[in-house]
């Protein structure tokens, strides 16, 4: 029997041998995120229905030559498997590399920072340069806790930030879908990706029938734009034909920074007045809200809180963008909110020449404008 | 079995039979993955002459893992360390670009929970599946008054357990007879402690000294006089669990350390204090970083206090730092942690080969306390508070 020997084997000199031969895992140093310096990269999430051309936005945006480097997560597994495939175009030439991204399982109940989130941040820290990430999702139906997910506290100093949510609607479906579903309950999806999106690119847009004018351009689509504008006031509608789009529209949009005011405000400056068919509206609506009067901080936070997490009246919130003028500070606020995570920060000072002014867009259902403007009025300082 | 080079290339290992240092290791042990300790040799001359007692240990080996076939099996025999969250194990020192003095020492074997106590759904598989999928993720829940009675008890019998943990403290013990002294302890008193293969964590408890910030494991390692060790410990009882942890210190420790664990106790006092209906969970953060920052100290930013009840980690998320978007205000009824961990340097963490501990970044001490809390009409119960019968460990609560 092997091990009965009476004389020992040869002894072998200790060596530090890494038995697993991944010292690469460990030595990984972790989540240097923000890693001096390097600004956080901007995480697109891209949504939309099966068709609507998700995958050809894609590809669009890997092989274009644009000089980026680009990551596109395509988040086909989820946290059951553990792992993502991600593409990247860091291959000669702008080459595609495969690669996979694994989630980190197990305790996420108690650390503040979601696994996608900390797989997002190795894959920057692992790689020399990346200019940003696309998280392509499949069938999402509802994207707010994904946002929600990506929208990171600031003292965090994270190496990734949610830049913006784009959807890819396609120009003839979509029509159909809002058409048909104009009761949001039997059809929410359409009206949830449109809701949450900073950009709509409205694609196959040869697919709308158009008069004798050339495709792309037609009633039906001005309609159509109007029809996601009622819905979204604060979305950009891009129009494309097999999502050939212009980069820039849709790469580091800033959507949820407080840094991207100049966007913020041209936004708010078209939204004076909505002219809403009713003021009280069932189906998924955008509304702004005006107040010139300074208000008190305290009871807005309270008045957003309310209607964010007490959530006493019929209304539901999804989105909602504004500038606020507080009572006794020179600093422009601004608020932002997604479903219950909001936030209001100081952004710059008024400058003297600007009227300054509260202006909020909500966006959800059930929305009653009467109801939220009397209820900002109430926080408003009486001078 | 002391491992306190920091360069891995280094052997410390002492010669088996004779005690010289060692250079030499026994090939059969390394085929079978065992333990490099009691394998190590100075020449092959000792080998040999060791060789007649030496070769029992294969055979010991061979027959318990005869029927075995897992490398978790394996590791029912000797001493290992820990990797993959607790999913494997290796008799080698992993590769690691250690941030402080720390190592880590193999673990001993698996613990057993007798039968007829009551288990959460991870302890046979390792993977909770109730937990991940409740709305109480979503929801911060309003306890009955008989799920509170039931806390009640149940972070009494965590408190209890965590004193006689705190009661062996000193230099010499490893944090593995702490373990085994809250493992005992729990399951004495009809309990089952959370911790134990909550996703695949090895031990009962955890034990974080020094530069470990959570998560610690408890392993062969002995406290040294001066060291600062945390023990933190989750009793499941009735159905709830219970959640606490106390950071003690072994020996003589200096000023420095002292200060930090002081100031982390008193963060966490004045985070209860400001706990009442109507607060909201982002406030506990804004006073934690307060007082941190007045002292010079950081934050630990990627670990958060949580909901408890049924459940061991739930809804809501309190982020002990400033600025952060928790969502929510303190009810009546609700149970949840408060755990701040005060970093004497700098805050970020990083995490070991072993996917639990957490250490911080450059290396220097961490400090932690936790209490579970239950909002009540008028403030705040800390269910785990300490008794008249807890030891006398902290000098600033003596008069």
């Amino acid at each position: 029997m092997e091990g009965d020997d009476e004389n020992p084997p040869l002894a072998v000199r200790i060596e530090e041998v890494n038995e697993d031969g991944v010292s690469e895992s460990f030595s990984q140093s972790e989540i240097l995120e923000g890693t001096a310096g390097q600004s956080p990269v901007g995480v697109t999430v891209i949504t939309g229905y099966l068709g609507a051309g998700k995958s050809t936005l894609v590809n669009y945006i890997l092989n274009a030559q644009h000089g980026k480097r680009i990551a596109v997560i395509l988040n086909e597994f989820g946290e059951e498997i553990g792992v993502e495939r991600a593409m990247i175009n860091e291959g000669d030439g702008g080459a595609l590399v495969e690669e996979w991204v694994e989630l980190a399982n197990g305790c996420v109940c108690c650390t503040v920072k979601h696994s996608l989130v900390q797989a997002l941040e190795q894959l920057v820290q692992r790689k020399e340069r990346l200019d940003n990430i696309l998280l392509e999702t499949t069938g999402l139906a509802d994207p707010a806790p994904l946002a929600s997910v990506l929208w990171l506290d600031d003292q965090l100093e994270s190496a990734v930030r949610l830049d913006s949510i784009i959807t890819v609607a396609d120009a003839k479906n979509l029509k159909l879908q809002l058409d048909e579903y104009r009761d949001y309950a039997s059809f929410p999806e359409a009206f949830l990706q449109i809701a949450f999106a900073d950009v709509v690119i409205l694609n196959k847009i040869d697919l709308i029938p158009h008069e004798d004018s050339e495709p792309g351009t037609s009633d039906a689509l001005e309609d159509l734009e109007k029809e996601i504008h009622n819905i979204n006031s604060l979305a950009t509608v891009i129009r494309s034909l097999r999502c050939q789009v212009d980069l820039c529209k849709i790469l580091n949009r800033q959507a949820y920074g407080a840094q991207n005011l100049a966007h913020l405000e041209e936004l708010l400056e078209e939204h004076k007045s909505i002219p809403s068919t009713s003021r009280h509206d069932y189906s998924v609506r955008t509304f702004c809200i005006n107040e010139r009067q300074p208000v008190d901080l305290t009871k807005l936070r309270l008045w957003v809180e309310d209607l964010l997490w007490e959530k006493k009246s019929n209304m539901d919130l999804y989105r909602c963008k504004g500038v606020l003028n507080v009572h006794g500070s020179d600093q422009l606020h601004t608020l932002q909110a997604v479903r219950e995570i909001y936030e209001i920060v100081p952004a710059r000072k008024w400058q003297q020449k600007e009227k300054k002014t509260n202006r909020i867009v909500f966006i959800g259902r059930n929305l009653d404008v009467d109801i939220l403007g009397d209820s900002l009025r109430a926080c408003v300082v009486l001078t | 079995m002391d491992k306190r080079s920091s360069s891995p290339a280094e052997s410390v290992l002492s010669c088996a039979r004779c005690g010289k240092p060692a250079y030499l290791q026994c090939p059969k042990c390394m085929e079978l993955k065992l333990p490099r300790e009691g394998a190590a040799f100075c020449t092959q001359d000792c080998f040999k002459a060791a060789w007649s007692s030496h070769k029992s240990v294969h055979l010991k080996s061979k027959l318990a893992t005869g029927i075995a076939s897992t490398p978790s099996e394996q590791s029912q025999e000797g001493w290992l360390y820990c990797l993959k969250k607790g999913q494997t194990r290796t008799s080698v020192l992993p590769h690691f670009d250690w941030t402080g003095p720390l190592r880590p020492y193999p673990i001993s074997k698996h613990c057993l929970v007798p039968e007829g106590i009551e288990k959460p759904d991870w302890a046979l598989d390792g993977i909770p599946k109730i937990e991940p999928n409740s709305d109480l993720q979503n929801i911060v829940e309003i306890k009955t008054p008989e799920q509170i009675e039931r806390m009640r008890e149940t972070c009494r019998i965590a408190r209890e357990v965590l004193d006689a943990a705190a009661r062996i403290i000193r230099p010499g013990i490893t944090t593995d007879e702490i373990d085994k002294v809250v493992h005992e302890a729990t399951i004495a008193a009809g309990g089952y402690p959370s911790p134990l293969n909550y996703h695949f964590f090895p031990k009962s408890c955890c034990t974080s000294v020094n530069e470990v910030i959570c998560h610690g494991i408890p392993d062969a390692r002995r406290l040294e006089d001066g060291d600062i060790v945390n023990v933190d410990v989750t009793v499941y009882y009735k159905g709830v669990h219970g959640d606490l942890n106390e950071t003690y210190f072994v020996g003589n420790v200096d000023e420095a350390s002292q200060q930090l664990v002081r100031c982390t106790y008193e963060c966490l006092e004045k985070a209860i204090s400001i706990v009442k209906p109507g607060v909201r969970f982002r406030e506990v953060g804004e006073v934690i970083n307060r007082h941190t920052s007045m002292s010079g100290f950081s934050v630990v930013k990627s670990y958060c206090g949580h909901g408890i009840g049924e459940l061991f980690h739930c809804a809501p998320n309190i982020p002990h730092y400033g600025r952060n978007k928790a969502v929510g205000v303190m009810k009546a009824g609700q149970t949840f942690t408060i755990e701040p961990m005060i970093n004497a340097g700098v805050w970020r963490d990083r995490l070991w080969p072993d996917g639990w501990t957490a250490v911080t970044a450059d290396g220097k001490r961490s400090a932690q306390f936790e209490h579970t809390l239950l909002v009540t009409e008028t403030g705040v119960e800390v269910l785990t508070a300490r008794l008249p019968s807890s030891p006398n460990v902290f000098p600033w609560l003596n008069p």
